[in-house]
């Protein structure tokens, strides 16, 4: 079942505009988007957040024009992770985490979900620390835990990120990702997010959304089959491992990057 | 007693009864001292209202030194408030109503009221100054904060220095129309004037105190219900949004909040500037950027901070006195060179 729908949508940013953008995505679905510096990433999920506007095009949420949905009832059912998070005072953990469900007229077991969210993240004993005194990964837990928070008690909504874990250290990534994948498997979320690690792409996610810098969008399932794809996308050669887990890893070849103009 | 375990619980409480006694101190003070028996006596019934008899010390106690503490107290609060709110919109822990020229620019349509507006002056001017001056200077402050709303789009989001920038420019527009008011004045209106650029209390009576006493607790109910929002605020407008605010409303309502404290406060005693920085900065050291317990507390700071200024310059040199604006500005610039350099990492 379809829950977010892009229809040519194309984005005009100054002189040069993206897209046109079609794309499916269904409930339940994680989504990675790849693609090259400045081929509009996070201009697509800037979209599908609502943050731009479409100059042409229909984005459908839950068959329902993106642009009808309330700031309300939208955000009960999408939460977003932007690159960077600024913040002008320094509040709690507890606050900033809170923060994800201030939209909700009556909340009651507000407390319980803001510590259920920030121990799921492994924030427990950070709560009371003000969000200035954490460290880059911390607060990008923080915001994590937030996303967590918003998205606790609802079902089939989904969650927009744009890389996710570029403040935070390797050993802590695949933690994140598999507690996050799993949060949102059990809420039956869609996960759509912007990452720049191809393997954390094929290792959590079910698709590909490959950004051409054309604007093309291609859509590969991940694994193997999305060899090509990849290494047409980024102009490398890819050589494709397995890991003593099984699981696939493709790494770029040194001195393979095909040249350009 | 549960809730005295809680630590902002007890901030709160302590909080108050310094201000109680505080009151209670300033009471006292004055060109015309009262003692504590007089003013024990306003308690037992021997009230001026009840009483054809005037006795002098409990007449000057109930017309003049209750009200103006009253006032003072209540300026004070809502200065306080209104500087938490204006840090809280623009996401900057140096906006200040009167740093950013909303004071200045209430104070200039309360000036140009009092040139133009009036046909036979004086005797207008009573009657004016309880409704005109407090709407046109609403007016003015709140035309102030929609040109910081909508210009503080096109600047970078969160520059501080940016915003001191407009408000630069927003104040030396202010003074200007305030001087060309000067210019035009008559020796009259001119000593209405000068009563509003510097700041003074003096004028403090039972009906101001009641209209000041509505509006803060008007405002606060307001504000108090929107700060959970502001918090969002603080994680900038697109967070916000994501979070499920409509940032254009938010920004709407504080800025008509702001313009109403504001407002009210220039039409009933001048430009007092300083109390909103310097207010939610001490409340912010002692319990934490949550706004939710913030705005109460900055009330607090801002109405103890200013009874302690207000008691000085009635106090200073007796008989006469100092308008007060003069003190919080010679308290507020030495704090503001000081935050000025504790953030200037984050300038720019």
């Amino acid at each position: 079942m379809t829950m977010l729908r892009l229809d040519a949508v194309v984005k005009k940013l100054g002189r040069h505009s993206l897209g046109p953008y079609s794309l499916c995505i269904q409930h339940n679905e994680c989504v990675a988007i790849v693609g090259p510096n400045g081929a509009g990433k996070s201009t697509l999920l800037k979209l599908m957040s609502g943050t731009y506007r479409a100059n042409t095009g229909r984005i459908i949420f839950n068959h329902r024009p993106l642009d009808c949905w309330t700031s309300q009832a939208l955000s009960e059912k999408r939460a977003v992770l932007s690159q960077f998070q600024e913040f002008a005072f320094a509040l709690p953990a507890r606050i900033v985490i809170g923060l994800g469900r201030v939209a909700r007229n009556t909340d009651p077991d507000h407390h319980q979900i803001v510590s259920q969210a920030a121990g799921l993240l492994g924030l427990t004993h950070h709560l009371d620390q003000t969000i200035d005194t954490l460290s880059g990964g911390e607060l990008a837990r923080v915001h994590l835990a937030r996303v967590v928070a918003q998205l606790w008690d609802v079902e089939h909504g989904f969650i927009l990120m744009d890389e996710p874990m570029a403040a935070v250290d390797p050993g802590c990534q695949d933690f994140l990702l598999e507690t996050l994948m799993g949060f949102a498997r059990l809420r039956k979320h869609a996960v759509i997010a912007v990452m720049h690690d191809l393997n954390h792409a094929l290792r959590y996610f079910n698709r590909l959304v490959l950004v051409h810098p054309t604007g093309k969008l291609e859509i590969v399932t991940s694994g193997q089959e999305a060899k090509n794809a990849l290494e047409h996308l980024f102009k490398v050669r890819l050589s494709c491992l397995k890991d003593e887990q099984g699981d696939l890893v493709m790494l770029p070849l040194r001195g393979q990057r095909q040249r350009t103009g | 007693m549960s809730f005295l375990k809680k630590p902002k619980t007890c901030v709160f409480l302590l909080f108050i009864f310094v201000l109680l006694l505080s009151i209670l101190g300033a009471l006292q003070k004055g060109a015309f001292p009262i003692h504590t028996e007089v003013w024990l006596s306003l308690l037992t019934g021997e009230h001026p209202l009840f009483k054809s008899s005037q006795n002098g010390d409990i007449y000057i106690l109930w017309y003049l030194r209750i009200p103006r503490v009253m006032l003072a107290v209540l300026m004070g609060a809502a200065l306080g408030l209104a500087g938490t709110l204006v840090q809280g919109l623009f996401r900057n822990p140096l906006a200040d109503p009167s740093l950013l020229g909303v004071t200045t620019g209430a104070a200039s349509a309360a000036a140009l009221t009092i040139v133009f507006c009036s046909g036979d002056r004086i005797a207008m001017f009573g009657m004016a100054k309880i409704w005109i001056l407090p709407i046109m200077s609403f007016l003015g402050a709140f035309l102030t904060c929609m040109t910081l709303n909508v210009s503080s789009k096109w600047l970078a989001s969160g520059s501080i220095s940016g915003l001191l920038l407009l408000g630069i420019a927003l104040n030396a527009l202010g003074v200007s129309i305030i001087g060309l008011c000067t210019y035009l004045a008559t020796d009259e209106q001119l000593r209405n004037l000068s009563f509003w650029t510097l700041g003074s209390l003096a004028g403090a009576n039972w009906t101001m105190v009641v209209m000041m006493w509505l509006m803060l607790v008007i405002v606060y109910v307001c504000s108090s219900r929107l700060s959970p929002r502001l918090n969002a605020l603080s994680l900038g407008e697109v967070t916000a949004a994501h979070l499920g605010i409509v940032v254009s409303r938010l920004r709407w309502s504080i800025s008509v909040m702001v313009a109403l404290l504001a407002g009210l406060s220039v039409a009933f005693c001048g430009v007092i500037g300083f109390i909103g920085l310097i207010a939610p900065h001490l409340a912010r050291a002692v319990i934490g950027a949550d706004q939710r317990v913030l705005l109460p507390l900055s009330m607090l700071m801002g109405a103890l901070l200013m009874l302690t200024a207000d008691t000085i310059a009635r106090t200073i040199v007796i008989p006469a006195e100092v308008p007060v604006g003069i003190f919080t500005a010679l308290l507020g610039s030495p704090f503001l060179i000081v935050l000025l350099r504790t953030r200037r990492h984050r300038i720019g």
